[in-house]
């Protein structure tokens, strides 16, 4: 009968007890807020009693793999103060003693080692998925051996020096064209002189604009 | 005549005139104009900067490529024929632009780095880089903006303060020499390479405008903007300041003073038609400003509107995290009255919020006025990492910043090597390749100086202080000179020798009455302000603070920026002192020899 009683209080008074652990602001309690609309928009899921079963279920797993034990369970992680915000406290209490509350600093490590895949199970990412006072670890940058910017760089001024250099070989070769065809020319040069200086006739002139055929005033 | 034959042409006009529509276009339009615009009342600073044009601009335009065309000589030759005393205007153009090529080009090095770096998955300007231990984002960061920081740490690499010197930023040092190397390619082979080299210079940035216009007005947003900057603000009228901003503006947009325009005018065949040649241009500067000011701001609108919303959604975020809201009870529609509905219900509580409740106003954003440098690589990057495949228009938009400058840099550039290639000594020792080739490796030397830690800051002396105040003083005493000196009369008998028509009146009027008025009102406004203004001052970038601090100059560099200004200007009255002894050495001389003759 004492036995019964006994049993009848500790059944009425466990969850009185676990509410009495799970105060707002508490000093080993942790605040999440979930933004499911701003993740989802449309297919935006309702966060019910089920969610928050699935909540404390991954919150054990993390427990579990952070401790590397088999002993948590879905008791062990006490929810209260949900608002309409979608945000609520929680704390975790030791498998072995169940007033007794694992201290924040802990399940912090615990939070941070599992975030991906808590994350994951609710479709939510770090920002939409907020334990407050945990901060996410970012993601450190990627450094390349050669920064991209450099390839870039290298291709253009490989493409101006080939550049230069079609450039000098083409005012070469055209120098060179020039002079075999002076070599041809001047033989004609020569005859002209002399065909010049045999009629008496000065065959290089002075240009006179006054007499070209082109329009007086070159159009736009 | 000899010279006639020997002297290099264009290809055709069309050539002549893309020259000078690349040229006079430039980072300017894009720039200055639209802020200005801003700043003095939309759509009503069209009116004093187009009477501006008219009266200044064009008659001055007009005057310059007479005299290049005429003479068929760079600067230097032209002033020393028209009148042998004033031969120092065109020694002080030259040393104007050379100030002006030392620094313009570290633009284009900046927009060949920008360039470069849109090339990957994320822009870098777009989210600040994590610190070492990975717990945040680098402070410098998280107190300016994204933006502000690549430009002033990964770009500059800035210092605290001029006085501050260190070493060369490698990056900004080969992107300077790239530069250097694509100019001296485009005029290598004179206006030959050049004249081919305009054709795309000053064809492509159009391109890229209209490309750009498209995507603008089509951003969400970009209406409240362009509706911004055609709101006329009439008021404006009345401020002098409105009027003295539209004059420089033409002044300075069209590139009148730097001999520029005067060599390309000296390669045109000497009857070509610049008359209408030189309204086209005008017209044509003019409009491309107006255009890439509506292009500017339907950016600018989307950009504030993207920042108004986002501080919507913060604040929005902000009262239903404190209040503990369900999520679609606000809003970005009601936020507003949320605000004052919470205030009224739960004042308390909303007095927690403190100072982290923002006030999110449209307006305010779109009042940020840029100019400068500061618009073209922080403002328009901050809009460009917003918009989808902000990679590609990142590209875009660098390549016509690119062009754009390459076209002012050509006319810069070859403002120097014509009067230089035009003095017998140099050409006879060095052909223009050698010339051409010295004067870019120079150039590049000395702009080394400008990729330092501090190079940001000589940088902007010398954008404010190398050519403005020169420029004034040299427009004025080649308009005084063309008038006056060498007379209205004989440069109405030059004009008509190679058009076959007489000066029309308004050129008459304007040149000789209007524009040496209203430069000498100019000048007279600079140097009051620079005397009323104190001692001059610069932006600093604190890094502590994350934003620019205004400094003082210390008293080397102010005494740098009087050598600036006096550089430029002591050229006129020290040449003509010179011309003038040399003169009387050779009179006196002459009378000497005729004197022994005589007594022989």
């Amino acid at each position: 009968m004492l036995v019964r009683i006994l049993v009848l209080l500790y059944l009425a008074g466990a969850p009185a007890l676990a509410q009495t652990l799970c105060q707002p602001n508490a000093s080993n309690g942790c605040r999440v807020r979930i933004s499911i609309k701003t993740a989802l928009g449309n297919q935006a899921y309702e966060w019910n009693e089920n969610e928050m079963f699935l909540f404390r279920a991954t919150m054990a797993f993390a427990m579990r793999r952070y401790y590397k034990t088999e002993t948590y369970n879905v008791d062990n992680i006490i929810m209260c103060n949900q608002t309409l915000r979608v945000s609520f406290w929680f704390v975790v209490t030791s498998p072995e003693n169940s007033t007794m509350l694992i201290p924040k600093a802990d399940v912090e490590k615990a939070v941070r080692m599992s975030r991906h895949r808590i994350n994951n199970a609710f479709l939510l990412t770090d920002r939409t998925l907020e334990f407050l006072g945990i901060h996410p670890t970012l993601a450190a940058p990627v450094n390349p051996d050669t920064p991209p910017w450099l390839i870039v760089f290298g291709v253009v001024i490989g493409a101006v020096f080939a550049g230069i250099i079609a450039l000098l070989v083409s005012s070469l070769l055209q120098k060179r064209r020039k002079e075999k065809g002076m070599m041809e020319d001047g033989q004609d040069e020569e005859d002209r002189q002399m065909k010049g200086v045999e009629n008496d006739n000065v065959l290089d002139g002075i240009y006179n604009r006054g007499f070209t055929d082109d329009d007086r005033f070159t159009k736009l | 005549m000899g010279k006639d034959a020997a002297r290099a042409e264009w290809d055709n006009p069309m050539q002549f005139v893309l020259a000078c529509v690349s040229y006079a276009v430039g980072l300017g339009n894009v720039w200055r104009f639209p802020y200005l615009c801003q700043m003095h009342g939309g759509g009503g600073f069209l009116i004093p900067y187009m009477l501006m044009l008219v009266l200044l601009g064009v008659p001055l335009f007009y005057m310059e490529l007479a005299i290049g065309q005429k003479m068929r000589l760079g600067s230097i030759g032209a002033w020393r024929a028209i009148s042998p005393y004033l031969g120092g205007v065109g020694l002080a153009s030259v040393v104007t632009s050379m100030y002006l090529c030392l620094y313009y080009n570290v633009i284009n090095a900046w927009s060949f780095w920008y360039l470069f770096h849109s090339f990957q998955s994320v822009l870098p300007w777009a989210e600040c880089p994590v610190n070492s231990n990975l717990t945040g984002h680098v402070e410098e960061c998280e107190r300016a903006t994204p933006t502000q920081y690549f430009f002033y740490r990964e770009t500059l690499d800035i210092s605290g303060s001029i006085e501050e010197n260190g070493g060369i930023h490698m990056g900004q040092a080969l992107c300077l020499l790239l530069a250097w190397i694509i100019v001296y390619l485009f005029i290598v082979k004179g206006v030959k390479s050049t004249g081919k080299v305009v054709y795309f210079t000053a064809t492509f940035p159009y391109l890229v405008l209209i490309i750009y216009l498209i995507r603008g007005v089509t951003l969400h947003g970009a209406i409240n903007g362009v509706k911004y900057m055609f709101t006329p603000k009439m008021e404006q009228l009345a401020n002098p300041t409105t009027w003295i901003n539209a004059a420089t503006q033409v002044f300075f947009s069209l590139g009148l003073g730097f001999g520029s325009l005067i060599a390309f005018a000296s390669y045109n065949q000497y009857n070509n038609n610049f008359e209408k040649q030189a309204i086209v241009v005008s017209m044509v500067n003019s409009s491309t400003s107006i255009f890439a000011s509506i292009v500017t701001f339907s950016i600018y609108g989307f950009k504030a509107t993207f920042n108004y919303e986002s501080c919507l959604e913060r604040v929005r975020l902000l009262l239903l995290n404190t209040f503990d809201l369900a999520e679609d009870t606000i809003s970005l529609e009601n936020v507003n009255h949320w605000i004052a509905e919470l205030n009224r219900t739960q004042p308390e509580q909303f007095a927690s919020l403190g100072g982290r409740l923002e006030t999110c106003d449209l307006e305010a954003e779109l009042d940020t006025a840029v100019e400068g440098t500061g618009l073209a690589f922080i403002v328009y990057s901050e809009a460009i990492k917003n918009m989808p495949v902000s990679q590609l228009w990142s590209v875009l938009y660098f390549i016509m910043l690119l062009l754009l400058g390459m076209g002012s840099m050509l006319g810069n550039v070859i403002a120097v090597i014509t009067p230089l290639s035009d003095l017998k000594f140099i050409s006879h020792y060095m052909s223009t390749k050698t010339l051409n080739g010295l004067v870019c490796l120079f150039c590049l030397l000395l702009g080394l100086g400008f990729t330092t830690r501090s190079g940001n800051y000589w940088f902007t002396m010398f954008n404010d202080y190398g050519a403005t105040f020169s420029l004034l003083f040299i427009v004025l005493i080649e308009v005084i000179t063309v008038c006056y000196i060498y007379g209205i009369k004989r440069f109405e008998k030059d004009v008509k020798d190679m058009l076959g028509h007489r000066l029309n009146w308004y050129w008459k009027i304007m040149l000789a009455g209007v524009s040496p008025i209203l430069l000498i009102a100019l000048f007279i406004f600079y140097i009051v302000n620079y005397i009323q203004g104190g001692t001059p001052t610069y932006q600093a970038w604190n890094k502590e603070l994350g934003k620019s601090v205004v400094t003082e100059y210390p008293p080397y560099a102010q005494a740098f920026i009087g050598l600036l200004l006096a550089s430029s200007v002591c050229c006129i009255p020290l040449t003509a002192l010179y011309t003038y002894c040399k003169k009387r050495n050779l009179a006196s001389g002459k009378r000497e020899r005729t004197v022994s003759t005589v007594s022989a």
